[in-house]
């Protein structure tokens, strides 16, 4: 049996589809998630697609070669960042669950590629950018149509190939001790990039220097990001011979990322690199020191408190959510702080953001839960514990956002009610997460990868913050009110008026969270351990 | 074919099942079991994989919302008042649920300190249990870089650190080598001799026939017999016994021709 017959991928794509049919069996709840997820992807579709179509409806040509290379580049970051910040990666089919079969690296590449390509935000994508082919029908005829299709076609997989390879490499990276650190600057650096697209979008809204934006838009319309939407206008403007150079820098570009992806897959599937820590004994410290962090009472709620800090970074996917969350946090108010806009609505994006990561808390340990249930420990103590292991690492963060966003917008003055707004947007974002932790916990997937969810989770996670990021919104209004009309009075008075509003959301939410939890402990262990 | 359930004098029972019932969607897991741990007995709960062992034991210790019935302990109803319940108990769960992110020490002060005990004797019976159980005292690895075996003891050490009087053990020996299973079979009996109750389940007839006062057989989510070991076994092996009771079959030899 030493030959292995030639696989195709398209066992992959069944063995998927099989896998996100039997997920839904029998299961209400799932199915419920799953048409939602189905209708908003529709919905983005539409969307899409009347967005793209506007230029060639309208007949406006300049229009059109700003949009398309500028929306298409927008799409194509879009998979970079948002599975790596919000959705997280459908990984229906663990790579490390084909590490016995005989199988090629290029095989599993080509399998798992094609599986991702038929899920719904690919399809969602594809009719979106369809918009664009609208578009240049209209305004170049036939031809420039049919070149804009095969860009659109050569786009997709361009948009998996990154988001994958990204994912797949950042998992690597954040599992080993030794690139981590790595891993976290490269972050930094990925986020960064958000500042000149942020640029470009306030000069055009802003000072309608459209000159610029379109002298942008073509050079964007020559990198991989923005070349497989903009062919089609070259073929409208006469330009015929950039087609094939476009088209070959997307395929070279989207068959980079596969190889990338596929050195990171090998290693993902031999699966977590054991523990690097040395076994050896060391001058033993009693064990309740070795637990405890200083100036944490030796109590309950101590030993919580101190496990919880020790999770957000032992746990791979904890950490990349503690990391994740610092490089967006610092990054996105700096870069828009940075144009000299008033960084406040982007203040409660990043505290609720904050809140986020405790969304599914209890996921993030399954079964492990059971030993807490098995104890007893009351939904107080559980909850608190949480809530302050999490503020630990967010507060210090909170308090160097509103700093470097405050220097970097000029306005030192301005530096405590920011803070006060951050805080005050955290603290109701608490109020929100922490009963919907107890009530709505999913069972992770155990992958290697700390950016895998469930089949079919990514709608609903995505789904989740939307409406968290909302009620965030809505619960601060009356202070960002507040913070409207009194104007100078409130950089003296935000502050502690922040700290207020965050404590009586905080003290809301989180007592209907014990409530639930004092209620439900068995049945949410049920929800997050991964068996049954 | 079902053997009584012996009461042991006037003592009560240390833990006291009555027709627990649980379903999984439209399957029947567990079907009105009713069973009688006798204080001071070792109770071994046998049965084929799948039959409802760790469901039982589960709906037992507070781990999952039986349909029906009732699971009282020590005393105390563990659905009624959990809190009473749960702290005169030591469980083992399936698979060896832990904190794993934590070392071996912190993971044994972060169970003592949540059973609300002070510091000073979670640090000194801490100790004691690493170094019995050959875990180490100053080992830094984390629990979930451990083997196997070292994963049950620690699971037995943080059942053991607050000197319950029930242990509930699930598969205590499963994926154990042997030296460390001998240790853990050294601990449990002079347990049981000082005064303990232990139930534990597990699908090795051996373990069972060498250890247990009393045995209990489950197959499909019911209790087949159940009593003490003599009266379970009679005359024949437990295995004998075991093989009739759950109805298994035997290869004759004409299938797997190609092995």
């Amino acid at each position: 049996m030493a030959v292995t017959p030639a696989v195709s991928a398209w066992p992959f794509v069944r063995l998927k589809l099989r896998l996100t049919a039997n997920g839904l069996r029998g299961r209400p709840a799932r199915i419920v998630l799953f048409l939602t997820g189905v209708l908003f992807a529709g919905f983005l579709a539409v969307a899409g697609y009347a967005t793209f179509a506007v230029p060639g409806v309208l007949g406006n040509e300049r229009a059109a070669g700003m949009l398309l290379p500028l929306g298409g580049a927008a799409i194509v970051l879009g998979w970079l960042f948002l599975p790596l910040l919000f959705f997280g990666v459908d990984e229906s089919l663990d790579p490390a669950r084909f590490a016995l079969l005989p199988l090629r690296r290029r095989t599993i590449v080509a399998g798992l590629f094609a599986a991702s390509l038929a899920g719904l935000p690919a399809l969602s994508t594809l009719a979106a950018t369809a918009g664009m082919v609208d578009t240049t029908a209209r305004l170049g005829g036939t031809g420039a149509a049919l070149a804009e299709l095969a860009g659109v076609v050569c786009g997709l997989p361009l948009c998996v190939a990154v988001s994958r390879s990204v994912t797949s490499a950042f998992a690597t990276a954040l599992r080993s001790r030794r690139s981590r650190d790595l891993a976290a600057i490269l972050l930094a650096l990925l986020a960064a990039l958000l500042g000149p697209l942020q640029v470009v979008a306030l000069a055009g809204a802003e000072r309608a220097d459209w000159n610029t934006v379109a002298a942008i838009a073509d050079v964007v319309g020559w990198t991989p990001v923005g070349a497989p939407y903009s062919v089609g206008l070259d073929v409208a403007a006469g330009r015929a011979w950039a087609v094939p150079v476009k088209l070959v820098i997307v395929l070279a570009a989207t068959g980079g990322l596969l190889t990338w992806w596929g050195t990171t897959l090998e290693r993902a599937m031999l699966g977590a690199a054991g523990g690097t820590r040395p076994a050896g004994a060391t001058a033993a410290a009693d064990p309740v020191d070795r637990l405890l962090l200083p100036g944490l009472p030796r109590t309950r709620f101590g030993a919580l408190v101190a496990r919880e800090i020790r999770y957000w970074w032992r746990e791979t996917r904890r950490r990349a959510a503690l990391i994740t969350f610092s490089v967006a946090g610092v990054f996105v108010p700096v870069s828009v702080a940075a144009t000299g806009v008033s960084a406040g609505p982007m203040l409660l994006f990043v505290g609720a953001l904050a809140a986020l990561a405790l969304a599914n808390q209890f996921g993030y340990e399954g079964s492990a839960y059971a030993a807490n249930v098995v104890t007893g420990v009351p939904g107080r103590a559980e909850i608190h514990s949480r809530a302050t292991g999490h503020a630990v690492y967010v507060l210090p963060l909170l308090v160097v956002i509103a700093v470097v966003a405050g220097l970097v917008a000029g306005a030192p003055a301005r530096i405590p009610g920011e803070l006060g707004l951050l805080i005050a947007a955290y603290g109701a974002g608490l109020g929100l997460v922490l009963p919907l932790s107890v009530r709505t916990a999913y069972a992770l997937p155990e992958t290697t990868s700390p950016f895998a969810v469930p089949t079919g989770g990514g709608a609903a996670k995505g789904l989740l913050i939307f409406a968290l990021m909302l009620g965030t919104v809505l619960v601060t209004v009356p202070l960002q009110l507040v913070a409207y009309f009194l104007g100078p009075v409130w950089l003296w008075i935000g502050l502690p008026a922040g700290i207020g509003y965050a404590a009586a959301a905080y003290l809301i939410g989180s007592g209907v969270a014990v409530d639930l939890l004092d209620r439900r402990m068995p049945e949410l262990l049920a929800a997050v351990a991964p068996h049954r | 074919m079902t053997v009584p359930a012996q009461r042991t004098g006037d003592q009560p029972a240390a833990m006291s099942l009555r027709g627990l019932v649980k379903h999984f969607d439209t399957k029947l897991a567990v079907c009105g079991v009713s069973l009688e741990v006798p204080a001071g007995s070792f109770y071994g709960l046998l049965g084929p994989n799948g039959a409802g062992k760790t469901t039982t034991l589960s709906m037992a210790v507070g781990l999952l919302r039986p349909d029906a019935g009732q699971a009282i302990v020590l005393g105390r109803d563990v659905w009624a008042d959990p809190a009473a319940a749960k702290a005169r108990l030591g469980v083992l769960p399936d698979g060896v649920r832990l904190f794993d992110r934590l070392t071996g020490p912190e993971l044994l002060a972060y169970q003592g300190l949540l059973r609300g005990m002070d510091a000073a004797t979670v640090d000194q019976r801490a100790r004691e249990l690493l170094e019995v159980l050959e875990l180490g005292a100053g080992n830094r690895t984390l629990v979930v870089d451990y083997s196997a075996g070292m994963k049950k003891k620690i699971g037995l050490a943080c059942a053991l650190l607050h000197g319950p009087r029930l242990l509930v053990l699930d598969e205590p020996f499963e994926a154990v080598d042997p030296v460390s299973a001998a240790l853990i079979r050294e601990i449990l009996q002079r347990y049981v001799t000082g005064g303990g109750t232990v139930i534990f389940s597990s699908h090795v007839m051996e373990v069972v026939e060498r250890l247990c006062s009393h045995v209990a057989i489950m197959s499909d989510g019911v209790l087949r017999m159940h009593g003490s070991l003599d009266k379970v076994r009679g005359d024949r092996s437990l295995e004998e016994v075991f093989v009739q009771v759950v109805g298994g079959r035997i290869a004759t030899g004409s299938e797997l021709a190609w092995l």
